[in-house]
């Protein structure tokens, strides 16, 4: 009796001994549903674990239009993630009250803050920077050009070489030429716009003429109404109640590109599509129908700026332990230092100036298009309020092409809303 | 009954102690899931808190209440709710009844009418809803078959873009996806109206209207009660719709129903304070509408006697 | 069984006389059940009939209701995932186990606690039920933050526990009994006192046998309202193995992937254990007129 209790005692005590678990920091990776994207991240966690054994990353891809709402209830609940990403516009107010940590630039293998910079392409980090400090690398940089089906303007006449829209007065002729119809339904558009997110494509055409969305203070909104008024003309002009050319219900026009069914000829996108492109439809991509137009500008434009650019940055929660958060970073580095992978099998330009210049990214069709485009932008704005000045602009818009409104009593209704927003 | 005085009492308070100790065991537990995060919800509602920040929130008592009644957008969504609600309630609870009763009534087809309208029910909400932007797309099978049946091709009826098709494409996703609830809660309620009943009434030279209205319909109504408490509800709750028809660019003004506001104010603006406060708005007007079903209906006295 | 009273049992079941009613009114009560009956049953065509077809061809005008061929791929797809790791399977048992536990427990606690207020007179009860029902009359989105709190706080996020606990009982439910047991003869529930019956032997011998409409009617409500929660799960579940359908489905078909062909056949494939229930309870539906005959009026 003695001994079967001893030798239990004995296999309790070493089954204990083993059951102790490892020292060992476990991180929390959020980030966004990317088919392409996965299968290398997650490499990347198998690689980095097996360098650091103590270390163990669990990474959760969320579809793209839940995330916001998922890592917002995270944080809400201080249940945050360790690292996760997304686009710089929500991931502003995770900044502005503090939730994520300034980067350690050492952890990231930088002797210094000022060296990052030193990293990127000047203006790309802007989006992560706030009172000085810095709180994130960009995951992607991204700006839209415009994606043209070649084989429909040959198909109605225009030399896709010469005939392209350079202006936004021309993207209406061309479009018409191109726009087939079922009496009012439009079964293949020439051109449409990629609708809600105004912030993006929508300010540029306004800045063009010289109309600003707020004041240089940010206290008030909607600066040159005859800028804001062209621009609201133009889009009741293309929407059902005009011309007919495009509508914010028609299924989105980068969706429709790829499948190339004679839906729509022309899309806004970025870089990105291109490798969709190839992988949703591969022969399309092989007949090289398809080529990239600039952003257009209008005939009596003032400046010369194509579509916001933004990123998407990977930041670290602030309310980690800091050992969490120094390993956080480190991963970090780690993912972002394969950037022409990214660039090769996701179509994701990481803006260092290392993979800029590289033969890689030069290589790539199109690229210098991009390029070209991306040195005439300026970054998507800054604002806590982002989401509610999209929804106004959204309204605006939708109310000139969809409910009859007249420009001028949408324009005045956006500027109150906007105000409002302000002072809120 | 006096004689009875005092073992009656005795048996009340033993059938009454038997009563709290069935109801119990979920008060238990609705306390913890149910009642603590509402609570909760009432609480936030009295402060002014930016969702992200780690400030302490500002106790502004009724100030979320005052600023909602004064808001314009706030009003359109009371009345974009209530023009949802009158249209898909009536539909809903009336259509549901009167399948319900011929369904019971046809014996050979029950089970395949049964299945027929219970059928969207089936389909995951996500894909429902994936559909129905399909079908409303200005190329999709909306305008083919209202095009097909009125002889009028090339119409673009605007499912999703003006205003009152906005709303009654709502009304109609609903109505399709809801209908067949509630008729099996109604079969349900018919199948346990004992034919022996009927059957009765027969004898006595009841003819069939007379014997539907004064043999099933009162035996009904508390199955009535439960669909017209329930279908009111559902509408007045109704959100995911809404929300899936603005993501693909519909206007938001017809059809910015409180709930869609609340989660605007909560996820978009980040003001969980004021999005509390509309949660509470929200949960009196369905209780006090609830309140004045359960009086009018007065359903608790039904017995077979 | 003569015929007539075959006839008279039908009958007796609504009070509607089906052969007495005049014919123009028959066909237009049919022509307005089949316009309805097409109503609800062409969004499902299509969606079949999508599954059936690749992408590019579901938004053809005119919609090629039968195209002819079958492209298997979109099924493929739909299992192998967009990451090749056929983890559809893993979201439907999943989903299945979850749902499943949860309307069980449901059927179960719903019909006690609607006992309870249906047939005991206690101060309070009108009340309770006010409070039950009041814990459906505030949205999700509300209670979502605190909800989501509360779980963590007992570790449950990414299990199970955490996808079944919150919802073990729902107000519905309770309401759906609660309505449903007062129509109960209380000459049965005086009955089987008098013959020396427990309260809870009542419970589980008289209530529950003769309950099955209403308790059937609950478990495929219930069942169907987990199979779709999309919220909950999507917050609190973070390892692939224990993603449920709806979140499956919601990131297979995100939006820079779009395969309506392929989202349209994991949807087919979803449905599939929704129509097995059904089946498996419709009986229970109409078909309890043979145990009512013990619920004499």
């Amino acid at each position: 009796m003695k001994r079967m209790w001893l030798a239990f005692i004995a296999v309790v005590v070493v089954a204990g001994l083993m059951a102790i678990p490892a020292a060992g920091v476990q991180l929390v990776f959020w980030t966004h549903e990317d088919p392409n994207r996965t299968p290398l991240e997650e490499r990347y966690v198998d690689e980095f674990e097996a360098m650091y054994p103590g270390v163990t990353i669990q990474r959760v891809a969320y579809p793209s239009g839940e995330m916001a709402q998922v890592v917002l209830t995270a944080f809400a609940a201080h249940q945050g993630p360790d690292i996760f990403n997304q686009e710089q516009s929500p991931e502003f107010p995770y900044i502005v009250n503090q939730r994520v940590a300034p980067v350690n630039p050492v952890a990231l293998g930088y002797p210094s803050v000022q060296a990052i910079y030193d990293a990127y392409q000047t203006g790309t980090l802007d989006g992560a920077t706030y009172e000085g400090n810095l709180y994130g690398l960009p995951l992607e940089f991204t700006n839209w050009c415009l994606f043209v089906n070649t084989k429909y303007f040959r198909e109605v006449g225009l030399n896709p070489g010469t005939d392209y829209p350079k202006t936004w007065e021309e993207m209406v002729t061309v479009s018409q030429q191109l726009a087939m119809r079922n009496g009012d339904i439009l079964t293949r558009r020439g051109f449409d716009f990629r609708y809600p997110y105004y912030l993006t494509f929508l300010l540029p055409m306004v800045e063009q003429l010289g109309g600003a969305l707020l004041s240089e203070d940010g206290q008030t909104g909607i600066i040159n109404d005859a800028a804001w008024l062209q621009v609201l003309n133009y889009f009741q002009q293309w929407g059902p109640n005009g011309l007919n050319l495009g509508s914010p219900t028609y299924t989105a026009a980068r969706k429709e590109f790829n499948k190339d069914n004679n839906a729509i000829a022309m899309c806004e996108s970025g870089l990105y599509q291109i490798d969709r492109i190839r992988t949703e439809n591969p022969a399309f991509y092989a007949s090289n129908e398809w080529m990239i137009i600039p952003f257009p500008v209008w005939e009596n434009a003032v400046n010369n700026y194509a579509s916001n650019t933004y990123a998407h940055y990977y930041m670290v929660n602030a309310e980690s332990t800091s050992e969490k958060q120094e390993w956080a970073w480190k991963f970090i580095a780690f993912m972002l230092s394969h950037g022409e992978e990214y660039l090769l099998n996701c179509g994701l330009v990481q803006p260092t100036k290392t993979l800029m210049a590289s033969e890689a990214y030069q290589s790539l069709p199109y690229a210098e298009i991009f390029a070209a485009d991306i040195a005439r932008a300026k970054s998507q704005p800054l604002n806590v309020a982002n989401p509610q000045l999209e929804a106004a602009l959204k309204v605006a818009i939708e109310s000139v092409m969809l409910s009859g409104v007249t420009p001028e009593q949408a324009l005045q209704t956006l500027r109150q809303t906007v105000n409002e927003i302000l002072q809120d | 009954m006096r004689a009875k005085g005092k073992r009656a009492s005795g048996m009340e308070r033993r059938r009454a102690r038997w009563g709290w100790a069935f109801v119990l065991p979920s008060l238990a537990f609705f306390g913890l899931f149910s009642f603590y995060p509402i609570f909760n919800a009432f609480y936030t509602s009295l402060f002014k808190q930016k969702l992200l920040s780690l400030a302490p929130p500002e106790y502004i008592g009724l100030g979320n209440y005052t600023y909602l009644l004064h808001s314009p957008t706030f009003w359109n969504s009371v009345r974009a709710t209530a023009i949802f609600t009158a249209c898909t309630f009536v539909l809903l609870v009336g259509v549901s009844l009167l399948l319900a009763a011929f369904i019971v009534s046809r014996k050979r087809v029950q089970k395949t009418l049964q299945m027929v309208f219970f059928s969207p029910a089936v389909v995951s909400s996500v894909v429902a809803a994936a559909v129905w932007l399909l079908i409303f797309d200005p190329r999709g099978l909306g305008n083919q078959v209202v095009n097909g049946i009125m002889q009028t091709p090339g119409v673009d009826h605007k499912w999703l873009a003006s205003a009152t098709m906005l709303q009654l494409s709502t009304v109609l996703v609903y109505f399709w996806k809801y209908v067949g609830y509630f008729t099996i809660i109604f079969i349900a309620g018919l199948a346990s109206i004992p034919a022996t009943l009927h059957e009765a009434a027969r004898i006595d030279g009841a003819g069939s209207w007379q014997s539907f209205w004064k043999v099933s319909f009162p035996l009904l109504k508390p199955t009535i009660v439960l669909v017209s408490v329930m279908a009111m509800i559902q509408c007045l709750r109704t959100f995911s719709t809404q929300y899936v028809f603005y993501q693909a660019g519909a206007p938001r003004g017809p059809i910015d129903v409180i709930a869609f506001g609340i989660y605007n104010t909560a996820i978009r603006d980040h003001q969980i304070g004021r999005a509390s406060a509309m949660s509470v708005i929200l949960f009196c007007i369905m209780l006090f509408l609830s309140w004045m079903q359960f009086r009018v209906s007065r359903s608790d006295d039904v017995s077979y006697l | 069984m003569s015929r007539t009273s075959r006839i008279g049992r039908r009958e007796a079941r609504t009070g509607l006389q089906g052969g007495g009613r005049a014919a123009p009114v028959r066909i237009v009560i049919w022509v307005v059940l089949i316009g309805m009956a097409l109503y609800i049953l062409a969004p499902l065509a299509f969606m079949v009939t999508a599954s059936f077809m690749p992408a590019r061809d579901v938004m053809r005008m005119p919609y090629p209701w039968i195209s002819g061929s079958f492209y298997w791929q979109n099924f493929w797809q739909a299992i192998r995932g967009n990451d090749g790791h056929f983890m559809y399977a893993r979201a439907i048992l999943n989903s299945v186990i979850v749902a499943t536990a949860i309307t069980a427990s449901t059927a179960l606690l719903a019909t006690l606690t609607g006992y309870g207020l249906a047939k005991f007179r206690f101060k309070g009860r009108r009340a309770v039920l006010l409070l039950i029902l009041g814990t459906m009359m505030v949205p999700f989105q509300a209670i979502m933050i605190p909800l989501y709190m509360t779980v963590t706080k007992m570790g449950l996020q990414d299990s199970y526990a955490g996808l079944i606990v919150p919802f073990l009982i729902n107000a519905f439910g309770v309401f759906l009994m609660r309505q449903y047991l007062l129509t109960f003869p209380d000459e049965m529930l005086d009955a089987a006192r008098i013959d020396g019956a427990g309260e809870l032997q009542i419970f589980f011998r008289v209530i529950i046998p003769n309950s099955w409409p209403a308790i059937a009617t609950l478990s495929i409500l219930t069942f169907r309202s987990q199979w779709d929660n999309l919220i909950w799960p999507l917050l609190v579940v973070q390892s692939e193995e224990m993603k449920t359908i709806p979140v499956h489905i919601t990131r297979f078909a995100a939006e820079k992937f779009t395969d309506e062909g392929a989202m349209m056949a994991a949807a087919v494939i979803a449905s599939l254990p929704m129509v097995i229930l059904f089946f498996a309870l419709a009986k229970y539906f109409v078909g309890g007129a043979k145990l009512f005959a013990a619920r004499k009026g």
